[in-house]
């Protein structure tokens, strides 16, 4: 490894060195600029575009509607762009567009807990500018979209993390803690199949978050970055230590678990209890514990709201265009037909009606638990905020640090974040 | 490793030449000097805008306040974020984990390379086979590898803890990932997998230009196996064995696919690491001030590393080709 460099003519090295600089820099500049919004044809046809995500029943759901919607409105062509279907990697390729200023996509689905991040950085277009109407919405999911008192997105559909009991192992859903360890380890007694009494996602990941909030919830504690070390909150997390660790109804292999492997546990039968989504209702076709599913809130009232919501871009310039495709997704019957296709449970109050629970009864439940669920704590900082407690939670699951100490470190860490 | 390209583009000149007057001679030379630059312009351009503008636009960020979540703020901080940066005992923690699992972890791969390249020089059936098949590892993508060792670490469904059991061997209800120093264990063993075999074939290469009549010599003057591995074996392959050492140094340094994969940088922070604190501050934070300072960080650290090896083995080097 010899390092050589011709030394021949030193000026002349540097003059031609600064020349290239100047073309990277004009190279980038270019690279930055490019990407513009849609377009109006001569014959007044817009072209928007719009960035979304989606496999299966999902993506064929949102093609399908689309497809209806260009119907409906012959003078608007909507050219689609699939983004990663990882939460995490789709949320990262929405930044870099919207870093480089680019007007395209026109509308795109933003995760609820970037929402707030997004609009302080002026990348959402506030959607008072398209006179939008958003009582329709539950009130609950809308709150994610709002940042300094507008609204810079609405919901598209919810997502409600509660506790799933097998029923024919439980016969009354727990109404408080003790009751479910109880349950837990009655059903374990009862069912030699039974590996485990609760299932949660304790991996490193938003989702441990959510699986704490649906517990602190039902001890009455909530996620307040500015106050987090409360009673409720402490007897939250013990709980979640002692699951594991004193009650052993929870493996220690939880603290490697996504969602994924919680609903894999849960519906092949392994596990008697478990916090997770509403998709696992649609999982359990053709296991074993098909048609014996309960869904409530935790402890009687635990629950966290997860909400996909659709905006606007700041810089597009066919806002009205793309604000009709917003209104078609989220109208009533679209909604129902998304939730009886793929699942997604609806962000308008009125999709919960009888034709959505003669197709799927359990909407019914996923009702009842989104009227308790909770938001996770609306902030531009959230992402550091979420950084803060997936460290602290993981390292409680992870039996490194106790529970007490861990929440009374990590409260001034996340009040930090948040203000910072 | 573009720094190891040797370019001179003067060297057109070889083909003109020849009975031209004196002064023909240098306006032509100094004109295919020109053509030289002319015609490296594109390299060099693309060089720059893929090394040297990242580089300085991230020593712009490292001394501004730069967060994408507050386009309005901002301004220059001149060494603020790095003052702020070192005065976070999680950053100096993060800072000391990260070189001690470079230490060991580049130690113990190199002295497992050289026993795997001494292993693959010796002459034996289906040498050629069993060189191949060394390889595959490294040619395995990191993230499918570390992806396929996650599975396997499973508690209860991995093959690790199953093969354990089986053996009756103690630690089968392990849960790998979810302890501090099994996690590191189990991302050291993932890395090595696929590094191994990287070392021994860089080491193998430096092993085959040894010269069999040094050995030979060796012996006659009565020197035993380990003698000649220390005296001749192990000086002759610096050259190979300093190629080995920069390439894995740094990329142990900047070791982030393994640990985003296995642990997510989990129990805690207790796996987490410099490119993993990187890669929060600008991809997460969206903080490309702190990102920025952290990425100089890193480069110097680098900088440092391959100047101190380089030192290191050049008197050596000079002196054995000699």
């Amino acid at each position: 490894m010899r390092v050589t460099t011709d030394s021949s003519s030193p000026r002349r090295t540097q003059r031609h060195r600064l020349a290239a600089v100047a073309l990277a820099a004009a190279v980038s500049l270019v690279a930055a600029c490019g990407g513009g919004s849609g377009t109006t044809s001569s014959d007044g046809t817009e072209t928007i575009t719009v960035a979304l995500t989606g496999l299966g029943p999902e993506g064929k759901a949102t093609t399908d509607a689309i497809k209806a919607f260009e119907r409906a409105n012959p003078k608007i062509k909507v050219k689609v762009q699939v983004l990663s279907t990882d939460a995490t990697q789709y949320q990262q390729q929405i930044q870099q567009r919207l870093i480089a200023g680019s007007g395209a996509p026109d509308v795109f689905k933003v995760d609820g807990i970037y929402a707030a991040a997004f609009a302080k950085s002026g990348w959402l277009l506030d959607l008072a500018k398209v006179k939008a109407d958003t009582s329709k919405f539950l009130p609950t999911s809308l709150t994610a979209g709002e940042y300094d008192g507008k609204t810079y997105a609405v919901p598209w559909f919810v997502n409600t993390e509660g506790l799933f009991y097998r029923t024919d192992l439980v016969k009354t859903p727990p109404t408080t803690a003790d009751e479910l360890v109880t349950a837990a380890k009655e059903a374990m007694a009862m069912d030699p199949k039974l590996k485990y009494g609760l299932a949660f996602e304790g991996a490193k990941y938003e989702g441990v978050i959510t699986a704490f909030m649906a517990m602190a919830g039902g001890f009455g504690g909530k996620l307040d970055p500015e106050n987090l070390d409360t009673p409720e909150n402490r007897q939250a997390l013990a709980f979640m230590d002692d699951a594991i660790h004193k009650y052993k109804i929870s493996p220690s292999a939880v603290t490697g678990w996504k969602e994924g492997e919680v609903q894999q546990a849960f519906s092949s039968g392994q596990a008697a209890f478990a916090i997770n989504w509403p998709f696992v209702f649609s999982t359990t076709k053709g296991t074993p514990t098909e048609g014996k599913v309960g869904f409530v809130p935790f402890a009687g009232k635990g629950a966290t709201l997860g909400a996909e919501m659709l905006a606007l871009n700041a810089k597009s310039s066919h806002t009205t265009a793309a604000w009709k495709l917003i209104e078609y997704l989220t109208s009533t019957d679209v909604q129902v037909s998304r939730a009886i296709a793929a699942g997604n449970p609806p962000s308008v109050a009125a999709a919960y009606n009888d034709e959505l629970f003669k197709e799927a009864p359990y909407f019914k439940e996923v009702e009842k638990v989104a009227k308790v669920a909770v938001q996770r704590p609306v902030s531009p900082a959230y992402p550091k905020v979420s950084d803060q407690l997936q460290t602290m939670l993981s390292s409680v699951v992870s039996d490194l640090t106790a529970p007490d100490k861990a929440l009374s470190d990590a409260a001034s860490k996340v009040r930090d974040a948040a203000n910072g | 490793m573009a720094s190891g390209v040797t370019v001179s583009p003067s060297g057109v000149t070889a083909s003109h030449g020849g009975s031209r007057p004196p002064l023909r001679r240098a306006r032509a030379a100094a004109a295919d000097r020109r053509l030289g630059w002319l015609l490296l312009t594109p390299t060099l351009a693309i060089l720059l805008a893929v090394t040297a503008f990242p580089f300085a636009y991230n020593l712009w960020n490292s001394v501004h306040q730069v967060n994408l979540t507050d386009p309005n703020g901002g301004g220059f901080t001149g060494l603020g974020n790095y003052r702020s940066l070192f005065a976070d005992p999680v950053f100096r923690q993060t800072l000391l984990r990260t070189l001690v699992f470079t230490a060991v972890s580049v130690a113990t791969q190199i002295v497992a390379g050289l026993v795997v390249a001494l292993v693959l020089n010796r002459s034996f059936r289906g040498r050629g086979w069993v060189r191949a098949a060394v390889l595959v590892p490294w040619a395995v993508p990191t993230v499918v590898a570390a992806t396929s060792w996650k599975t396997m670490l499973d508690p209860q469904t991995g093959f690790v803890n199953q093969l354990l059991s089986a053996l009756h061997l103690p630690g089968a209800d392990t849960n790998w990932l979810g302890g501090e120093w099994t996690a590191w264990v189990a991302i050291g063993i993932t890395d090595a997998w696929k590094t191994v075999p990287f070392v021994a074939i860089i080491l193998l290469a430096g092993l085959q230009v040894i010269p069999d009549e040094l050995y030979e010599a060796a012996r006659i003057d009565g020197a035993g196996a380990w003698h000649s591995f220390w005296h001749i074996t192990l000086p002759l392959l610096k050259p190979a064995l300093l190629v080995a050492l920069i390439f894995r140094t740094l990329s142990a340094l900047l070791v982030f696919d393994v640990v985003f994969i296995l642990t997510g940088g989990g129990p805690g922070n207790t796996t987490e690491t410099l490119s993993f604190i990187n890669w929060r501050e600008f991809l997460v934070s969206t903080d490309f001030g702190t990102g920025g300072a952290v990425s100089v960080v890193l480069v110097v650290l680098s900088l440092l590393v391959a100047a101190g090896y380089v030192r290191l083995f050049r008197t050596d080097e000079g002196a054995t080709e000699r």
